[in-house]
């Protein structure tokens, strides 16, 4: 489906995703969350809990969802490469290194902060969290000053 | 959360669904896209994440407002926020520079493997090791604490609360 292939504007695709945010806490009271998800399966995994929750599900649903579009759509948001990695470095071990240690990062900090993007900053600010105000405003601002400082590194 | 196991379930991937297609329909999962927002070559991811607050601010409000019922839990809709802490500040610093390395951040991972993207197993295979990084780190000083408490008290095991 060629509609699929190019963005539609940022006010379809915004508004909606707040309206899933609405309809989350609507239905199940809960703040949305994908960081969530990672958490409630790895705990599974490692007898930490003994059951899968909504959150494990919803992650499990962004994957179906972004399968879906994948197979509507008839091609992937990724065609070539892996964005500035692959373009930077010849070696794909390197690559895999840096996105698995950046991975870590990632896990590590969401749990510290207690959100990632979605969790802190779509769902925390749309309940007006002032805690997830502070973690929004640090990790966009750390990942523009380290995007700025990559570029001009690499 | 009470009762209908099966409902919140069902709830929660229809709503991940969603989630899921929309952050792909955008390109939210395409590390070149994250890359340009990060740099402010183009606006469009950050239009549509405030637009999105926005919208879920708004949403949210109304529905404390009007004191609805949960349709699936049948809880109150509320919510407890919490004061800004170190923890918050120090783990999104943590979180950030993860995200301008890899471009990604826990959904799109998710859909970038959806979509076939194979670079995202190490992004992912990364999160999960973050994450048990982090509980080992928080059930460690609980463990020497108990150890501590032991060794401290002559007897250990009626001193133990």
């Amino acid at each position: 489906m060629e509609a699929l292939q190019s963005r539609p504007g940022w006010y379809v695709i915004g508004p909606l995703i707040g309206l899933i945010v609405v309809g989350l806490m609507a239905t199940i009271n809960q703040r949305i969350g994908v960081m969530g998800g990672y958490s409630n399966v790895l705990e599974r995994v490692t007898g930490r809990t003994s059951e899968l929750s909504w959150r494990w599900w919803f992650l499990a649903g962004v994957f179906g969802g972004s399968l879906i579009w994948r197979l509507l759509a008839g091609q992937s948001t990724v065609p070539n490469g892996f964005g500035w990695l692959t373009r930077t470095f010849d070696s794909d071990a390197l690559v895999i290194a840096l996105l698995f240690g950046g991975g870590i990062l990632i896990g590590f900090g969401a749990k510290v902060a207690g959100g990632c993007t979605s969790g802190n900053g779509l769902g925390g600010c749309s309940q007006g969290s002032a805690a997830s105000f502070s973690a929004t405003a640090t990790f966009m601002g750390t990942a523009i000053a380290a995007s700025f400082l990559l570029r001009a590194v690499t | 959360m009470r009762g209908r196991p099966l409902g919140i379930r069902v709830a929660a991937i229809l709503f991940g669904s969603a989630f899921g297609f929309l952050l792909s329909w955008g390109q939210f999962t395409s590390p070149d896209r994250i890359r340009d927002m990060l740099l402010f070559e183009d606006l469009y991811l950050y239009e549509m994440m405030f637009s999105a607050m926005a919208i879920g601010f708004v949403g949210l409000r109304l529905l404390r407002r009007f004191h609805v019922r949960a349709l699936i839990s049948g809880d109150l809709v509320s919510w407890v926020t919490e004061r800004p802490a170190r923890n918050h500040v120090a783990g999104a610093a943590l979180f950030g520079l993860g995200w301008a390395v890899t471009d990604s951040c826990p959904a799109p991972i998710a859909g970038q493997l959806a979509q076939g993207v194979w670079w995202s197993i190490a992004t992912m295979a990364g999160v999960f090791v973050g994450i048990e990084i982090y509980f080992r780190w928080q059930e460690r000083p609980v463990r020497s604490a108990r150890r501590e408490k032991q060794s401290v008290s002559a007897e250990p095991a009626t001193a133990q609360r």
